[in-house]
Formats: C-alpha cells, structure tokens, sequence
C-alpha cells in the first residue's frame, strides 16, 4: 500500500523513482570522534559536549524519475557520498524526507561486505542475503554472477586469495546481478582491467536503458556528460545548481577554478 | 506493448520505502527489531554457519578442538584445585565439567557479540540492513560449539561415571534456554555499546574472568558459605549471579541427577526476558547512529 498522492500524469512510470524533500544529515562530532569511555567522562566533566554538530547535508530536495540517470558532483566533502548512504537507507536523516518507488541496489564500494575466508561462491550467497535478496533468487542467479566475474576456478578458493581486481569484479557482479530499478553508483565504474571495464559500462548502461534510475557519484566528469541526462552540483551540503550535465559541468569546473586561483592568490 | 512488461514485473508503486527523521516508539522499536530477525534468518543462518566454518579452519584437528577444549580447561582446574589447592568436591572433573561447558559458550558468545557490530564498520556503511543479525548469529553460533561439548560431556559420563548417569540429562536444554535469553539480553546490550565505547571490548575480557570466578564454577554451596562468613557482600554478589541459578541448574541436572531449582531458573528467565526488551530497544534506538559512528 502507498500513502503517497495520486500522480499528476496517471502514469505510473513517471512517478519519481527518488524523491527527496528538505533532507539534512547531521553529524554529531561528539559521537564519530573516535570514542573511549576516558573521552567521554572527561566531556561530561567539561559539560560542553565536546564540540557540537557538523551538517553534511542541509536542505537538499531533488527527485529522479524512471529513465532518468543524475550525476551527482562536487568537491571532496560535498557531502555527496553521505547523500548515497542516505538515498541507500544506510544513514537515516536527520530531518527531511526520503522516498524511494522500486528495488534500490546500491553500489558504494565494491565487496565491502566480503568475509575474507569464506569461497567466492559463499560470499556471493553471504552478500545476497545481507543485500536482502531472496535466497532463492541468489541460488537461480549464482551461475550467471559467476560467469560474469569471469574469475574462473578461483570462485572455490576464499576471497582473501583474490587480486583486487577480481574482488571488484565479483563484487560488481552481485551488485549489477539484481536487476534493480534504482541503481546507486559511487566512482566504481574506474575498477578491474580494461576489458572488465568495458564490459561493467556496457552492464550499466543496459541497466539504465531498462527504464531504471540511476544516480552516479563520480569525479570523472566524462561520465557525467555522457551517460547522465541530468546532473547535480553539491557544495557544503547543499545543493547549488542543478540541470544539463554540461552546463552543470562547466559551472563546477569554473567555481573550482576559482577556487583555486583565491587560494593560489597571495592574502586570499 | 505495457501490460504484459506490466504483468511479469512487481508493480514498483507496491514497494514505496520511506525514511525519515521521525523513529518509532518503543514498541514499534521491538517489534521493527522482531521482524528484523525473522525476515533475515536466511543470512542468520549464513552468518552462524560461516562463523562455524570459519572456527574449524586453519587448525590441524578442526572442529575437534570444540570437543578437546572444555576437556583440557577441566583439566587444567582438575590440576589446579584437586592437587595444588587440595579442595576439590567428588568426582570432580564431572562437577566442573558441567559448568565449564556452558561458560566456555557463554564467554565466548559475549566475546563475539561485542566485536560483532564494530568488526563490519566496512559492510555498515556500504549497504542496508538490520544490524541485530549481527550479534545474534555470533551468540547462536555458539550452541553449535556448546552442543559439541555433549560429546566430551557424553563420554565422561560413559567411561568415568557411569552411576551418575540419569534422565534428568534430558533437562540440559532447559536450563541452556534460560542461558540462552540472558546471553541475547547482555550480548547485543554490548554489541551495541561497543560501537560507541570500545574499552568496552577489552574490560569484557577481565569482567568475564572475575564473574567465571565469582560463580559456582569452581567450587559448590560449602565455599559460599565459607565466603559468606568473611565477606557477605561478595557471597551475596555470588547469589545474586544469574550464573548462581544457571550453572547451578547444570549442575543438578548433569552431576546431582535430580530436578533444578525451578524457582531460580523461573527467576533468572523472568529477569532475562525483560533485560533483552530493554537491550532490544536500546539496540534499536542507537542503530541509525552505528553508520555515522564507525
């Protein structure tokens, strides 16, 4: 059951995928220092908290119908990885709203969740069942994850056994293997050969060919003029300009132009 | 050319998913934290029985190290009273053997359970799910090692004392289920607060230790009551144990042959299930924060 309004168009499909209303994330500094009981008596002794909060995201609203893919941009500490943490539901928000319409995979750094001793074949059924994916459904798709790794016999051996390379292919392939209608991207798509690297554009831009969602979080703005029909500038957690990736390329290359030069430039 | 994609495909308007800044209240805390483990049992399952595999590799006997592990700690405590300290009970290997076990579970569950949540601060921040199945696969991984200890337990009782054998041994499982609940309780209590504090992890080690000693493990009623005539406090810290009730409950079933104090273990399980609920909703309450923090 959905309690949201009835579309404008009455065409399902043009519903946003994503839609994020005044979402703000807040980091409180006191908790991600970290932590030990000797710190945190002496900040109950200092009675100041030990130094209050940080937003990494205040006020973002945007949504992304089907079809649609949006790269994300802007400089280190923008702010845009915790924008896919949250869009991923792995960090809730502080205040604002997120709705996701559709199955959501995300793919933030490839084979996070890889126990190290463990087979290639059992971190495929491990991570599917931490992805929430049915375990019937992982079972029907081990063989064609496997072939699309591509590591050969080594799927038997554990994982602590792999290159870097074949991690990130393995991982690439479970994350790509569910067919999702919203696909998060976070600068993945530069891992493995040339050859894996090819043939992990070509699965990613089948998937967003299939009507899905897309948001893409890169430094690569290649990418974003190519494959993203909508792009986003974040800057201290805010969103500052938001349309045609080239446009929206452009006007970051020139504020961190800028930025460069004011900071090159003797007494600011 | 749309109702038949229409058809094959679930409708995506079915899984609309929303977060937002509001949490719900403590029961809908509990009830979020129920449906956690039952909707993810299968990775429950996958967890337990990696952390099984896991334990048996890279030793040259195996698993047979959970069946010669609470052999050679019996014998080590069998030397250490029976012949250095000259105080030991009849047929005393049996007598610690039967508290042994449970502890070496116990100890061992906690142990896995705190470092549970803050050993996958990677997998935390790449993907979604419910971090309670984190610590409860650690503690259930550890009744498969605790049901292994029935061998070596098996064995003594065959070959050394075969008089002590009796059906009360059918009780094992009572009483390992109000182990069990309390372990959950304090397990997941400190996987939480591990996150956020992790001294945590390296006072458990010495507070495992001195409670082990501070329970009837090693000695029965005669040494409490020698305690209790220098040091009530320490005698009654002994009796207020939930490990006086449990270990006591293994004790009767396994080396008296008899019923365990039903009371007592009715007790120690009434206080355990409302210190789960509270370390339920604590878990609960601070999960969000697990992300940010690690």
């Amino acid at each position: 059951m959905t309690t949201s309004p009835a579309p404008l168009t009455g065409e399902p499909d043009r519903r946003p995928a994503i839609d994020v209303r005044g979402l703000g994330v807040r980091y409180s500094l006191r908790l991600t220092r970290k932590n030990t009981l000797r710190n945190s008596l002496a900040n109950l002794v200092r009675r100041d908290g030990g130094g209050g909060h940080f937003w990494a995201l205040r006020d973002v609203s945007f949504n992304v119908v089907h079809g649609e893919s949006l790269g994300v941009i802007g400089p280190n500490g923008a702010g845009k990885s915790t924008l896919l943490q949250s869009l991923a539901g792995i960090i809730a928000p502080t205040e604002g709203e997120i709705a996701i319409r559709g199955r959501l995979s995300s793919l933030l750094t490839l084979g996070a969740g890889f126990d190290q001793e463990l087979s290639g074949r059992e971190n495929i059924l491990l991570a599917g069942a931490f992805l929430g994916i049915d375990d019937g459904e992982i079972q029907r798709r081990l063989e064609d994850i496997i072939a699309f790794a591509d590591i050969g016999q080594f799927i038997d051996a554990a994982i602590k056994t792999y290159s870097s390379g074949m991690r990130a292919r393995l991982g690439f392939s479970i994350a790509t293997s569910v067919d999702p209608d919203i696909l998060l991207l976070d600068e993945v798509l530069a891992t493995g050969d040339q050859v894996f690297r090819a043939k992990s554009k070509e699965r990613v831009l089948e998937l967003a060919k299939g009507a899905k969602a897309i948001v893409l979080v890169t430094h690569d703005m290649h990418w974003v003029t190519e494959f993203c029909n909508r792009a986003m500038l974040i800057e201290h957690g805010r969103v500052v300009a938001e349309g045609q990736p080239a446009e929206i390329v452009r006007l970051h290359e020139a504020r961190s132009e800028e930025k460069r030069r004011s900071a090159q430039a003797p007494g600011g | 050319m749309l109702p038949f994609a229409a058809m094959s495909r679930p409708i995506p308007d079915l899984s609309v998913m929303r977060t937002t800044a509001v949490r719900p209240g403590p029961l809908g805390l509990l009830g979020v934290a129920a449906s956690d483990v039952w909707s993810r049992r299968q990775l429950i399952r996958y967890l337990v029985s990696a952390d099984l595999k896991k334990k048996g590799r890279d030793t040259l006997f195996g698993n047979v190290w959970w069946i010669l592990d609470p052999l050679l700690q019996m014998a080590v405590y069998v030397v250490l009273v029976s012949i250095i300290f000259k105080r030991s009970e009849d047929d005393y290997a049996l007598f610690i053997f039967a508290a042994i076990l449970p502890w070496k579970w116990f100890s061992s569950a906690i142990g896995d359970a705190i470092l549970s949540v803050s050993g996958q601060d990677k997998l935390i921040k790449q993907v979604q799910f419910p971090k309670l199945v984190l610590p409860v696969a650690a503690i259930l991984a550890g009744i498969v090692q605790f049901a292994f200890g029935m061998i070596p337990l098996g064995a003594l009782l065959v070959l050394l004392y075969p008089d002590r054998i009796s059906v009360a041994l059918f009780l094992i499982p009572v009483v390992a289920f109000v182990q069990l609940i309390f372990t959950l309780a304090l397990g997941i209590l400190a996987a939480a607060l591990n996150v956020f504090f992790r001294d945590i992890g390296n006072l458990s080690r010495h507070a495992l230790r001195l409670w082990f000693y501070l329970s009837p493990a090693l000695y029965g009623a005669a040494v409490i009551d020698e305690i209790a005539g220098s040091h009530q406090y320490i005698a009654q810290a002994i009796k207020i144990n939930p490990f006086y009730a449990i270990l006591n409950g293994y004790r009767s079933v396994i080396y008296y042959g008899e019923a365990p104090d039903w009371l007592a273990l009715g007790s120690v399980l009434g206080v355990s299930i409302a210190f789960l609920v509270v370390s339920l909703w604590f878990f609960k309450r601070v999960e969000p924060t697990f992300a940010k923090v690690l």
